[in-house]
């Protein structure tokens, strides 16, 4: 991925050093993008992060949007929304109503509206508990923080005690509204009566340690400054940091309508535009998504900003009120398909996702899945893609797709590749341990032989892991536990006796610990003593549909690709470890422990192990 | 070939082929694209400057028998709503024109089949004589053609005797794409791409300047789109005439090809489109960006993309408007429009002579 920028404003050009090498933005870095007039420098800085991050993936989604009340306690003046009891505008929805406005061909349902002054908290908790029994596969994204805050207030409970009851009647994620610009200047001039940065972050820092996770947003484009808007980001990325728990970062353009705050009543330029995203992208380096909200960014810059940072185009959003109440000009629903053209002419790959960011269908021939896990980075660092585009996806969403035909080809988990040899054809390339892993982890309070009916958590995107478990359990250890999925995220191991996690929150845990849990077992360790054999966690795999000249050309890249990534585990090391939580050299130490090609041992593992599974049950209860 | 390799050609300033072309436009990136147009634009006008024109786009007449399927303007011969204006009428909406600061009016039909060579001569002479504040940029290949089927005259002859009338400039307009596997599918009756070009090198001969234009986002493919750009590249060679290059996209709106094409593309491959020409079209001067044909928020980014051009700044416009696309602005917004994407505005003429520049106050954030 070796790439030249020809920087027409050198002052940009130790940021992109920095950029490169993995390392964090300052304050002034950020200041000095804001300020550049080299925006396609800036753009390219960006879609180089993008790309790792996503690859040529852009997201979008299936949504409604409910705004159950447009009655409003607070005043703040940048909104044409909000109303008064008895104006002849003011509404509020009944539940009917509001279920009234779902389809089942939805997959997130995202709740905002008013403060209303004389609803009761149970109307709020049927709502969701309502949406979810009439809607299982709606997923359920509520409440701003400055709601929540008001339900703390109104209702005197505890923060944590609103947020518990809301994700019992349903809630999955809450949206990232309210933060507008996280300035006390700007609260005091704007939204005196709203809650300022301080309770934002709480609020948003509580829910993700329920395993709640949350988007964020900025407002920008009215009367703060250059040094606000950087400093919005920075105390973004430090919450990040602490909890992990935002999914996505959205840039709200300022709507000017008749809020009167703007002398001019202009509407942000396309320019200002492109540099909040790609500004965004480049200092939010801990967050996974920056989201081109085209409701208010516009069609046309949402499309450009798909190559300035931006991964994700929001969604069809149904029914948008507060928006277009201040004179947006986009269409009131976008439709799917034009939403894909859109996708397509930036030359990305339209991915419908739900609310977590799963994929669900990928709208694009020549799909190259891609293992967001630092192992994988050797063969996908240099990886030039011709014909192919490149899916970072779950090693289980990656398995899905393909059994869906929506995958041409990709880094397979051991256990889908077992499970598609029908539809698969092997390359010669995979991720094979030698001895340890550090990257599939047993963190438990007991040890293997108490784990007899005993509870024990896995994220939902562990194949193979999680099989690799069962075999240990039953044929190693003779037990049987009871494995269960994580309600949602890492941290929410509470009712579990032990948690199995993959990957680089597996990595970042055998480093710090994870929470309770004392003990922590590493199962390609757990393996080869036992069968003194490596272990071959994933395999490089082609559909057979396709004809020999792309399974050679894949071999091919593949190939190019490892000769020049395995030399360079230093570079990769140097660029991937800070996200991690690890130095370089206990990344680079990690990537050396692998075998990146398959040999007769690896061969002989894979058998040994096909005939271990077909005796164990693979069921996995939902929680 | 790779594109890393001609992009260092390029560079050096050295001219890339049709089949170079095409692979760098398939393969390069969006924004190598851009920072490569965006080189380019700076060597040729290395002024952080932008042009624009105050001008109109009014029609005379929307009476047309050519049947183009990307069309929402026309009507036929006793359709209902078709139109004509006399030449007393065009004078008075050019005199109302010039006293809104106007300077240039780009005047096209339809074709229209039975007004005579002499209202076309007429409505020069007398723009030419009683509104001299206006600069004529009047009269679409098409129409020219049509005029020489009404008159017997040769095209030569049209257009010298449009010449000797007073007019200098002519519009690009009906060119769309310049292939004719596409033509004969969206304007079958408009003529041939060759049509388009032997009248565009007879004005050059003669001395008129004009634009080139080019309509994308229909049924056309990239290889139409390089035959396009490598036939206007050739000419310019030869004659020298072209001033500007313009793209807009297909807009479906009320157009009978609509039921195929529902969407107009995407800002992206505008960018992409704008970018690449300034890139292949390595003799045109300028490359016209539009805040009209896209948006406004497109034409600011494509500032960033190699054009040099804002367009101008369409007092009427009937032909997007029939299909449902509006877009406003006035001299004001058009300067800040250009300021806030971090350049001087400079007010032009038809033929690009600079008649006065507005500084920005400050660097827009």
């Amino acid at each position: 991925m070796g790439q030249t920028i020809h920087f027409m404003d050198t002052s940009l050009i130790p940021i992109w050093q920095k950029v490169q090498r993995g390392e964090r933005l300052s304050f002034e870095d950020g200041l000095t993008m804001f300020r550049t007039s080299d925006v396609i420098s800036l753009g390219k800085m960006a879609h180089f992060v993008q790309k790792e991050r996503s690859g040529d993936a852009v997201y979008f989604v299936l949504n409604q949007k409910i705004e159950p009340t447009n009655i409003c306690v607070l005043a703040c003046k940048f909104c044409d929304f909000a109303t008064k009891a008895g104006r002849p505008d003011a509404y509020g929805m009944t539940i009917h109503e509001i279920l009234h406005k779902l389809t089942p061909d939805i997959h997130e349902v995202h709740i905002t509206g008013g403060l209303h002054p004389d609803w009761e908290w149970d109307y709020y908790l049927e709502m969701l508990r309502q949406i979810k029994a009439q809607f299982p596969n709606v997923d359920i994204k509520a409440f701003t923080a400055v709601e929540i805050d008001f339900f703390h207030k109104k209702f005197k409970l505890p923060i944590d005690e609103v947020l518990r009851q809301l994700k019992e009647a349903g809630m999955r994620t809450m949206p990232g509204g309210g933060a507008e610009v996280f300035s006390e200047r700007v609260r005091k001039r704007l939204f005196s009566s709203k809650i300022g940065a301080k309770v934002w972050l709480d609020i948003h820092r509580a829910a993700h340690l329920m395993g709640i996770p949350t988007n964020s947003t900025i407002l920008y484009g009215h009367i703060e400054t250059l040094e606000e808007r950087v400093d919005h980001l920075v105390k973004l990325r430090t919450l990040q940091d602490e909890t992990r728990g935002f999914l996505t970062f959205i840039p709200l353009a300022f709507q000017p309508g008749d809020t009167g705050i703007k002398p001019t009543n202009r509407f942000t330029s396309a320019i200002d535009d492109l540099k909040m995203i790609a500004v965004s992208r480049l200092m939010l380096d801990n967050f996974p998504h920056i989201k081109a909200y085209w409701v208010m960014l516009t069609e046309e810059v949402a499309s450009v900003a798909l190559n300035f940072g931006a991964d994700d185009l929001d969604g069809t959003v149904g029914g948008e009120k507060i928006a277009h109440d201040a004179g947006a000009i986009t269409p009131m629903q976008l439709t799917k398909e034009k939403i894909i053209k859109i996708i397509r002419d930036a030359g990305k790959i339209p991915v419908e996702r739900d609310v977590f960011y799963n994929p669900l269908n990928v709208f694009s021939p020549g799909v190259v899945g891609k293992i967001p896990y630092l192992n994988s980075v050797p063969f996908y660092h240099h990886f030039a893609k011709r014909q192919f585009k490149i899916l970072p996806v779950s090693p289980r969403r990656m398995g899905i797709l393909s059994r869906n035909s929506q995958m041409d080809a990709g880094l397979f988990s051991l256990a889908d590749y077992l499970s598609q040899k029908d539809i698969l054809t092997p390359l010669p390339f995979c991720i094979a341990t030698r001895d340890q892993v550090k990257s599939v982890m047993l963190f438990s309070n007991h040890g293997w032989q108490e784990l007899n009916n005993k509870v024990i958590g896995i994220i939902d995107d562990t194949a193979t892991s999680v099989k690799l478990l069962q075999v240990l359990l039953e044929k190693k250890y003779g037990v049987k536990a009871e494995l269960r999925r994580l309600h949602s995220g890492v941290n929410d191991y509470e009712d579990f006796d032990a948690v199995l996690l993959i990957g680089d929150e597996a990595l970042r845990h055998q480093k710090f610990g994870l929470g309770k849990f004392e003990l922590v077992y590493d199962l390609a360790t757990e393996w080869y003593e036992w069968q003194k054999l490596p272990f071959v966690f994933a395999v490089w795999a082609i559909r057979k549909a396709l004809p020999q000249e792309s399974r050679d050309e894949l071999a091919s890249l593949i190939q190019n690709a490892l000769l020049k990534g395995e030399v360079e585990f230093e570079r990769i090391s140097q660029a991937h470890a800070g996200r991690i939580g690890l130095t370089p050299a206990e990344a680079t130490e990690y990537l050396q422990g692998f075998n990146y090609r398959m040999g007769e041992r690896e061969w002989r593992a894979i058998e040994v192990f096909e005939n271990l599974l077909t005796s164990v049950e693979s069921e996995v209860g939902r929680s | 070939m790779t594109v890393e390799g001609l992009q260092e050609k390029v560079r050096k300033g050295k001219r890339i082929t049709q089949e170079e072309g095409l692979f760098l436009f398939r393969n390069l990136e969006l924004l190598d694209l851009g920072a490569l147009a965006n080189e380019i634009r700076f060597q040729k006008n290395p002024e952080r400057c932008v042009t624009y024109l105050i001008d109109t786009n009014p029609n005379y007449s929307n009476v047309c028998n050519i049947d183009c399927i990307f069309c929402a303007f026309y009507r036929h011969p006793g359709e209902k709503g078709e139109y004509t204006y006399t030449v007393d009428q065009m004078i008075q909406n050019f005199k109302e024109a010039a006293a809104q600061g106007v300077t240039t009016v780009l005047l096209q039909g339809g074709v229209h089949p039975s007004l005579t060579f002499d209202y076309y001569l007429e409505m020069v002479r007398r723009t030419v004589a009683e509104v001299p504040q206006i600069y004529p940029h009047f009269f679409s290949t098409s129409e020219i053609i049509g005029m020489s089927e009404i008159s017997g005259l040769t095209i030569k002859e049209v257009l010298r005797q449009l010449w000797d009338a007073g007019l200098r400039s002519i519009p690009g307009g009906g060119a769309e794409i310049l292939a004719d596997r596409v033509k004969k599918k969206i304007s079958s009756k408009k003529g041939t791409s060759a049509d388009w070009l032997d009248v565009m090198r007879e004005a050059h001969r003669i001395g008129y300047k004009s634009t080139a234009t080019m309509m994308y986002g229909h049924l056309e493919t990239d290889e139409d789109i390089l035959e396009h750009l490598e036939s206007i590249r050739k000419l310019q060679d030869e004659t020298g005439g072209f001033t500007a290059f313009v793209p807009w996209s297909f807009k479906p709106g009320n157009t009978p090809l609509e039921k195929i094409i529902p969407h107009y593309a995407s800002s992206t491959r505008y960018l992409q489109i704008i970018a690449f020409s300034r890139i292949y079209l390595d003799n045109f001067p300028h490359i016209q960006a539009s805040w009209f044909s896209e948006g406004k928020k497109t034409g600011q980014i494509a500032l960033h993309f190699g054009a040099d051009d804002f367009g101008g700044t369409l007092l009427e416009e009937n032909v997007h408007a029939a299909a449902n696309f509006v877009n406003k602005t006035n001299i004001e917004e058009c300067i800040q429009l250009i300021h806030e994407s971090g350049f001087a505005a400079a007010q032009r003429t038809t033929l690009y002579e600079i008649l006065g520049v507005t500084q920005p106050a400050e660097v827009a954030a």
